[in-house]
């Protein structure tokens, strides 16, 4: 059986007892097999409710919830769970063991010998560039990102081919954040784990995910799909007011520079005359010159500099400060773009100079 | 005034006080071996339900009538309640005096060690027991490797307050028959003698002082928290050693 969703939610409903409404409504989803999937909604929309009833810490009211094929009625739940990685939206790591204690938790539970868990250990805080010195500190001892980041490599310590995060970057501030999610997407593209990932925050979910789960409160499934198709094509108005204003915005995020056309922008020879130079900046409308010869970018001069010049070549270049590679995102050279002086940014592969980026190519794309 | 200490000094300070069947090593031997056995007996009877219950979120009201049950029967009530009980359960066994003071003392040490207990396993935060869970712990893992060991310094305040409480009210073994340094209390009464009384409060005082300190110390030295506070950060890896460390 190849294409056996990693799991398979199937008319899950959810009632928890003495309560009258459902936390999960007759809800249908599968993740594939290395995916990243996001589940986002407001707050008490089953989210957490959803991740526990996959590692049975919750129990479905109606439905069927099926791993690799298999239905996790027919698992014991202590063995399901050790195959399964877990971080809990508390972090929750145990205060009374070391941190090494702590991510060797389930290789020690199921029953590896010390010398090979120590070994994974020391794996981990390689992944997770964790500093080793912190090993036999206990987690009171750690700032929030790196429990964060504990939370996470306990969860990865028995390679599970499946994970569950709720909300594994909450609480941290904007800028850790961003760097635990960075490293989320490095390890993701090395470990490839079908994953399934909590979180309020939609910016993190197109992010991070290959496809969205956006949900309501009761657990109702109002979209699932890819980031782009969810930006592009909101399936309802709930999801058009989840997504913000900045919808355009968040579309470029998702764009890389390579998938718009360059211009040549206002650049000239370096051996063009000053004329030559003149005739470009007002082409351009601009009060700068570049000079580039093919995939060579030589760099810029400000218009004024040109007056009482003999030639180009005579003139002091200045680098180009706002510059891009060719796989930054859109929304990236917008910030660029628009806080530089020249209001384009030239962008590299590597070394060889491809082109401008200027500020009305970007615009075009938040339009349509 | 100085005269009377320096009488119980002189007691004290007599070699042939402390020796002998009813000399005072003896007789700290009774007290403390049958506090002992109470604290032991309680224990073993109080603490599995209570952390079992508490694991389970069960027995709630259990606890509650614990400490009500606790504060509602004074200890000298309770050895005057038991020893007519005891006396016709244990009617052919001679000294019956010990097992009323025994039984006492269990059924004294019970609550606070229960109700602590209790407490302490339950109040373990949930999150890291659902963290415990969700990693593949099994029930029994969750009880003896997370919220036993976090839950333990308050456990281990319910014994000490049990302790205390037992060596205190083992005084009263006398009134029933049994020895123990109560002895010198209700002898000394008998014979107007106050220098008797006064030896047999002070040691009570003083054993009960100790088992305070005593469990105080130990109940440091099973926080799991607080002793790796005072441990040095150890910087070399546990990867040259391949030994495994416990906090
Ligand atoms: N153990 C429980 N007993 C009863 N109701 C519960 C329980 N756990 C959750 N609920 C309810 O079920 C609904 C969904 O809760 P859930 O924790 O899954 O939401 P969530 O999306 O994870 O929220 P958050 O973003 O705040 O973490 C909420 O209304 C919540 O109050
Ligand atoms: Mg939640």
């Amino acid at each position: 059986m190849p294409n056996v969703p990693a799991i398979e939610f199937r008319q899950v409903e959810k009632i928890y007892p003495g309560s009258s409404a459902a936390a999960v409504t007759d809800l249908s989803l599968e993740v594939a097999e290395g995916e990243t999937v996001a589940l986002i909604g407001p707050s008490g929309c089953g989210k957490t409710t959803l991740l526990k009833m996959v590692n049975r810490l919750i129990e479905p009211t109606a439905g069927m919830i099926r791993v690799f094929g298999n239905d996790v009625r027919s698992s014991n739940p202590v063995e399901l769970r050790r195959g399964i990685g877990y971080v809990i939206q508390q972090v929750g790591l145990l205060p009374h063991r070391t941190v090494a204690q702590n991510i060797g938790t389930v290789p020690e539970l199921l029953g590896w010998d010390d010398r090979r868990v120590w070994a994974r250990v020391d794996e981990l805080f390689d992944l997770i560039q964790l500093d080793p010195e912190l090993r036999d500190r206990y987690p009171s001892d750690l700032s929030g990102g790196q429990r964060q980041r504990v939370g996470v490599a306990r969860a990865l310590a028995a390679d599970p081919p499946i994970m569950l995060m709720d909300e594994p970057f909450g609480a941290v501030d904007p800028i850790v954040r961003k760097a635990l999610q960075q490293q989320f997407l490095e390890v993701q593209k090395r470990l490839g784990k079908t994953t399934v990932l909590v979180t309020h925050d939609i910016d993190e979910a197109i992010t991070l995910a290959d496809r969205v789960a956006i949900l309501n409160l009761g657990g109702i499934l109002e979209q699932f799909d890819p980031p782009m198709a969810i930006l592009r094509d909101p399936a309802n108005a709930f999801v058009m007011s989840f997504l913000g204003h900045d919808r355009g915005l968040k579309r470029l995020s998702l764009l890389p520079i390579s998938s718009v056309k360059l211009v040549k922008g206002p650049a000239v020879s370096r051996s063009a005359s000053i004329e030559e130079a003149r005739e470009m900046m007002e082409r351009w409308g601009v009060d700068w010159i570049a000079l580039a010869d093919g995939d060579v970018l030589h760099g810029w001069v400000p218009g004024e500099e040109l007056d009482g010049a003999s030639d180009l070549a005579s003139l002091a270049l200045r680098r180009f400060e706002s510059w891009l590679t060719s796989d930054a995102s859109l929304l990236d050279a917008l910030d660029v773009v628009v806080s530089s002086r020249t209001s384009a940014a030239a962008v590299f592969d590597g070394d060889r100079y491809l082109g401008m980026l200027s500020a009305e190519t970007i615009g075009r794309e938040i339009v349509t | 005034m100085i005269q009377f200490l320096g009488d119980v000094l002189g007691y004290l300070l007599d070699p042939s006080n402390w020796t002998g069947a009813r000399g005072l090593f003896s007789r700290i031997w009774e007290h403390t071996s049958i506090s002992g056995l109470g604290v032991i007996l309680a224990g073993l009877l109080s603490l599995p339900p209570a952390v079992l219950l508490a694991h389970r979120r069960r027995g709630e009201f259990l606890a509650v009538s614990a400490v009500n049950l606790g504060r509602a029967l004074p200890s000298f009530g309770v050895v005057g309640v038991m020893f007519p009980i005891t006396l016709s359960i244990a009617a052919l066994t001679s000294p019956l005096g010990y097992w009323a003071t025994l039984i006492a003392l269990v059924l004294l040490a019970m609550p606070p060690m229960f109700v602590n207990a209790f407490t302490a396993v339950r109040d373990v935060d949930d999150s890291l027991i659902e963290a415990a869970r969700g990693m593949g712990m099994s029930e029994s893992r969750v009880l003896l490797g997370v919220e036993i060991p976090l839950g333990l310094p308050l456990i281990m305040a319910g014994v000490r307050t049990a302790a205390v409480g037992v060596v205190a009210t083992a005084t009263l073994g006398a009134v029933v028959g049994y020895g123990g340094l109560g002895r010198y209390i209700i002898d000394g009464f008998a014979q107007g003698n106050d220098v008797l009384i006064f030896v047999g409060g002070l040691l009570v005082a003083l054993l009960a002082l100790a088992t305070e300190v005593g469990f105080g110390w130990l109940e440091k030295k099973v926080d799991p928290l607080r002793s790796r506070r005072i441990r040095p950060p150890r910087i070399p890896t546990l990867r040259d050693t391949g030994i495994r460390t416990h906090p």
